[in-house]
């Protein structure tokens, strides 16, 4: 037991040190850009006048509302004393909307698209792998080229595609948005089923292009553990090849759930590229308007939330290998 | 192990059943809303992300919706019947910020509030603007607005019929309050106006005097300014006001920043239902404008809506389906949706340029570049050598009137900025483009000439190397500037384009202090009642000169006291002949000096419809003068009046 304790107190410091640097390259990162969204914000806010010194002062007022005229360290301060009160500031491409109520709204679209899209396309991606491996022959040749045609085509292309053939050509499909267009959100089947189409393309769009990868990274580490001696040497014992295969995956499959987790801990990133071409409501595409504005407060939020949501899911990997994976507690345990 | 083994099957099995029910849903999914589908097919969106000049870039997000049951939805009405909506597009591009008509950054599209024409269907101002004529029609107010003989005031009737949501009348305490917490608290409004207009006094509940700042001799300081305030600022209700302002403590920012989900509106919609991906207006049945002194009717559509999309492509291939009818969005070559498509889209006009164009996006010259303050030749050579028909063949798809057929000038192509200057007098110093051959002549005769044979031209010994910039995306702006970098070439003159991102561009080209570029696209005001003064104004008032943070106008620099006075003088002006002779000396000026040019004339708002349910939409061919301005702008909301559906 000591010698876990002292394996998660390690582990525990080092997401704390990570999650401190973190914090502070969230902050200043966006800030190195070299532009001004007070100027934008102060540009939306006049309009067309012709009284330029009033400028001025609406862009002072907007200075001092969001703290951009105090020096960056006290800056930094500020963020570190609103962020411990949940205060995740004023977002300045939505002004005046709150940076949590702008999160708060699409994170949910956002993990229900994400995480059933990953786990699916993880899922037939590694059954595809694993049986390619095992059976080889004429499966193999074509699953391995398929995969890495289909890994291979750009998010984008494929989702645009999608969109072509099934909504704008055979209109089995909706054209965008996360609902139909004609309908107000209300507990019924109607809307849920509604839902539930719009739902598809976007859904479809990132397993495809998660099945690939996933495929062929399987392939190789079950081909990998297929040729290793412990499988000859339990073929020699006469040992039932069914029994063999469980110990395969079960061995080529410890990469792939560090791939799985890493992907569900990027997940809330959203999905950028199904979001813009579907209209589909959630953070990606948030993020990158925040991005395209140098909107400082929502990119810092949004960044924030991946990173502790990858160290999460890093920390929890690294708690369950220790029991998990023999290797890991060998190491350290110092046996 | 066995069990593992047993465990991953599980997990697998409720994998393979999830996929298979999703499956069976894709299969079975219907198109959202068949009765609106065309019945030809649809082509793909373009990649063309042109972000309209005066509309907000679609780089703003659109972000989710919440799932909650609709907040403001009344009875068991969950869907939006199809013959009973009327859908917008391009017009909104986030999720609501707020419905707070003297508040800060409102991205509403039924509350945009600007001089060529507010959105008046839920908030209204006294009068509506219509900017095919210039005419200013009463909408709150009763009967036309009065001068007194100086110009220092301006009296204003209200209507006895109009009333608030809540059913209290609206009074001249309203249009009073409204612009004393809009100076009061600093928004919009009250920057824009509150330097030119002094006070408004109600004289009685349904009379307001407008007085105007004055100068030092009592000169009204502009009185033209006031005319826009009549066109663009919304009445709010004065009680309203001050349960805002109770409420937030009398704190500024608080006020800008109240969502005012509460306020009453005196306009023939009010809010149904929003969220991250539709914005939805209903129809106010008791609405005062079906009073025969107004409308004397209902509006056509019970609700008007505009659903979210990403961007100009998605958005675009939901025009094309039929599930926006109203689209203020810049569609290449529009023509083919209904010449090779055979889709029910209409324009405005028939032919080229399909759309009424009231600004004119301009290239300008950065007077802190010596080479380029010093030489006027040098700035009217580039400019007399750039392709213009590419420019508007390419960028625009023949959506802007050629210079041939309207000619250069301060003015827009509109028939009553046309109107104000002499063709004649200008004629000579006017220019259509591709005269390679005249700028290399000009640029010669003022001794800018290539003297070390490298094909480059020289001043003071040095090379001339500019560069040419606008924001990266806004894709027909960087055909334009491609198309200027190209006649410089074509003289000898190196220009090489830059494109920076909209939130960097907007930082450096209103820094009066900005050398980084050089030669930089924007577009000054389109029209409102003070033009072409405002357009003259932001092109060369010295005023704007060293301002920090200038969105105003004369982004480049330009000092030229001649033109100033003018500028200074014709707000007062009241002799028809004296306006149009002040105006011709600043054409003159402003084709010799060259600070800036034209690159095209564009629209300040797009307006096609997509008529698969609703048709009677505004034509140029159907004599009735409604404003082609989507249906709820200015004088445009008349339009709503008239709707009828596709048989």
């Amino acid at each position: 037991m000591k010698g876990y304790r002292k394996y998660f107190s390690k582990k525990i410091i080092w997401f704390l040190i990570t999650l401190l640097v973190a914090v502070i390259l969230n902050f200043i990162l966006p800030r190195l850009m070299p532009s001004d969204p007070v100027s934008a914000i102060t540009g939306k806010m006049v309009g067309s006048t012709t009284d330029a010194k009033a400028v001025q002062q609406i862009y002072s007022r907007f200075e001092e509302e969001f703290g951009t005229n105090k020096p960056i360290v006290v800056q930094f301060f500020i963020f570190l004393k609103n962020l411990f009160r949940g205060d995740l500031g004023t977002s300045f491409s939505q002004y005046p909307r709150k940076v949590s109520d702008i999160i708060k709204s699409s994170i949910g679209w956002t993990l229900a698209l994400q995480i059933p899209a990953i786990i699916v396309g993880w899922i037939i991606g590694n059954v595809l792998g694993a049986v390619a491996a095992y059976v080889r022959k004429g499966w193999d040749k074509v699953v391995l080229p398929v995969s890495m045609f289909i890994s291979n085509i750009p998010a984008f292309g494929s989702a645009v595609i999608l969109l072509y053939i099934f909504a704008v050509k055979l209109k089995v499909a909706p054209v965008a948005g996360g609902y139909a267009f004609d309908m107000i959100p209300n507990f019924s089947w109607r809307f849920v089923k509604s839902v539930i189409e719009h739902y598809q393309l976007p859904f479809w769009s990132i397993v495809l292009i998660s099945i690939g990868g996933q495929a062929i990274g399987m392939r190789s580490m079950s081909i990998y553990e297929l040729n290793a001696d412990y499988v000859k040497y339990s073929r020699f014992l006469g040992i039932k090849d069914s029994k063999i295969v469980g110990y395969v995956f079960r061995n080529a499959m410890l990469p792939q759930v560090t791939g799985l987790a890493m992907s569900i801990g990027t997940s809330v990133g959203g999905a950028l590229v199904a979001e813009i071409v579907f209209s589909y409501p959630g953070l990606g595409s948030t993020m990158y308007a925040a991005v395209t504005a140098a909107d400082y407060p929502l990119i810092s939020a949004c960044t924030l939330i991946i990173t502790i949501m990858v160290l999460v899911m890093t920390l929890l990997l690294d708690v369950i290998y220790a029991f998990i994976d023999p290797r890991v507690k060998a190491a350290q345990f110092d046996i | 192990m066995k069990q593992r083994t047993k465990k991953l099957i599980a997990l697998l099995a409720v994998a393979a059943m999830s996929v298979s029910i999703l499956a069976g849903c894709g299969g079975a999914a219907a198109p959202a809303a068949t009765t609106a589908e065309p019945a030809a097919e649809a082509e793909a969106a373009p990649a063309e992300e042109a972000a309209p000049a005066e509309e907000a870039a679609p780089a703003e997000e659109a972000a989710p919706a919440e799932e909650a049951a609709p907040a403001e939805a009344s009875g068991d009405v969950t869907d939006l019947p199809r013959n009973e909506t009327l859908y917008f597009g391009g017009l909104q591009w986030g999720t609501v910020n707020s419905w707070n008509p003297i508040g800060a950054n409102q991205n509403c599209w039924a509350l945009a509030s600007q001089t060529f024409g507010s959105r008046s269907c839920m908030f209204e101002t006294l009068y509506m603007y219509d900017f095919l004529t210039g005419n200013l029609y009463p909408f709150l107010a009763d009967g036309d607005y009065v001068w007194n003989d100086d110009m220092t005031e301006l009296t204003v009737k209200i209507k006895d019929a109009a009333k608030w949501s809540d059913g209290k009348p609206v009074t001249a305490n309203d249009v009073v309050r409204t612009f004393d917490i809009s100076v009061e608290i600093a928004n919009g409004t009250g920057t824009t106006y509150g330097a030119y207009i002094d006070s408004i006094e109600a004289v009685d509940d349904k009379t307001v005097v407008f007085h105007l700042a004055t100068n030092e001799d009592g000169v009204p300081k502009n009185p033209l300014l006031a005319l826009d305030y009549l066109v663009a600022v919304y009445v709010a209700q004065a009680d309203w006001i001050d349960a805002v302002v109770e409420r937030n403590g009398g704190d500024s920012v608080a006020i800008l920043n109240d969502k005012a989900e509460d306020v009453p509106y005196s306009g023939a919609y009010g809010p149904y239902y929003d969220d991250d991906q539709k914005v939805v207006l209903v129809r106010n049945d008791n609405y005062w404008g079906q009073d025969a002194s107004m409308f004397g009717s209902l509006a056509v559509p019970k609700y008007l809506a505009h659903a979210i999309y990403a961007d100009n492509a998605a958005s675009e291939t939901a025009f094309k389906a039929g599930q926006i009818d109203v689209n203020q969005q810049f569609v290449a070559n529009i023509q083919n949706l209904w010449l090779e498509d055979g889709l029910p889209i209409s324009t405005f006009y028939d032919d080229e340029p399909y759309g009424v164009c009231l600004t004119m996006p301009t290239a300008w010259y950065n007077m802190n570049i010596p080479v380029l303050k010093e030489n006027p030749a040098l700035r009217k050579a580039i400019a007399m050598a750039v392709d213009y028909p590419s420019i508007i063949a390419s960028a625009m798809t023949n959506q802007s009137p050629s210079f041939e057929d309207v000619p250069r000038s301060l003015m827009n192509p509109t028939e009553g900025e046309q109107a104000l200057y002499d063709h004649d007098a200008v004629a000579d110093l006017q220019w259509v483009g591709n005269d390679i051959e005249g700028a290399k002549a000009l640029l010669d005769e003022a001794g800018i000439v290539d003297s070390d044979g490298d094909g480059y031209r020289e001043w003071n010994g040095e090379k001339i190397s500019l560069n040419a910039c606008c924001p990266n995306g806004w894709s027909d702006w960087q055909a334009a500037m491609e198309i200027v970098a190209a006649a410089g070439e074509k003289i000898g003159v190196e220009i090489t384009t830059l494109y920076p991102e909209w939130s960097i561009y907007q930082t450096v080209f209103t820094n009066p202090d900005q050398t980084e570029y050089q030669i930089f696209m924007y577009s000054p005001a389109s029209a409102a009642p003070s033009s072409p003064w405002a357009r003259a104004n932001a092109f060369m008032n010295k005023d704007f000169v060293g301002v920090q943070n200038n969105w105003s106008g004369n982004f480049g620099q330009y000092v030229n006291e001649e033109a100033d006075a003018i500028l200074k003088a014709i707000p007062t002006m009241q002799d028809e002949q004296e306006i149009k002779d002040a105006y011709t000396e600043l054409t003159k000026i402003y084709l010799t000096e060259v600070p800036s040019f034209s690159l095209m004339y564009r629209p300040a708002a797009f307006d096609a419809v997509n008529e698969s349910v609703w048709t009677n939409f505004p034509s140029a061919a159907d004599g009735r003068g409604i404003t082609p301005n989507n249906c709820i702008s200015g004088y445009a909301i008349k339009a709503l009046y008239e709707l009828e559906l596709v048989e």
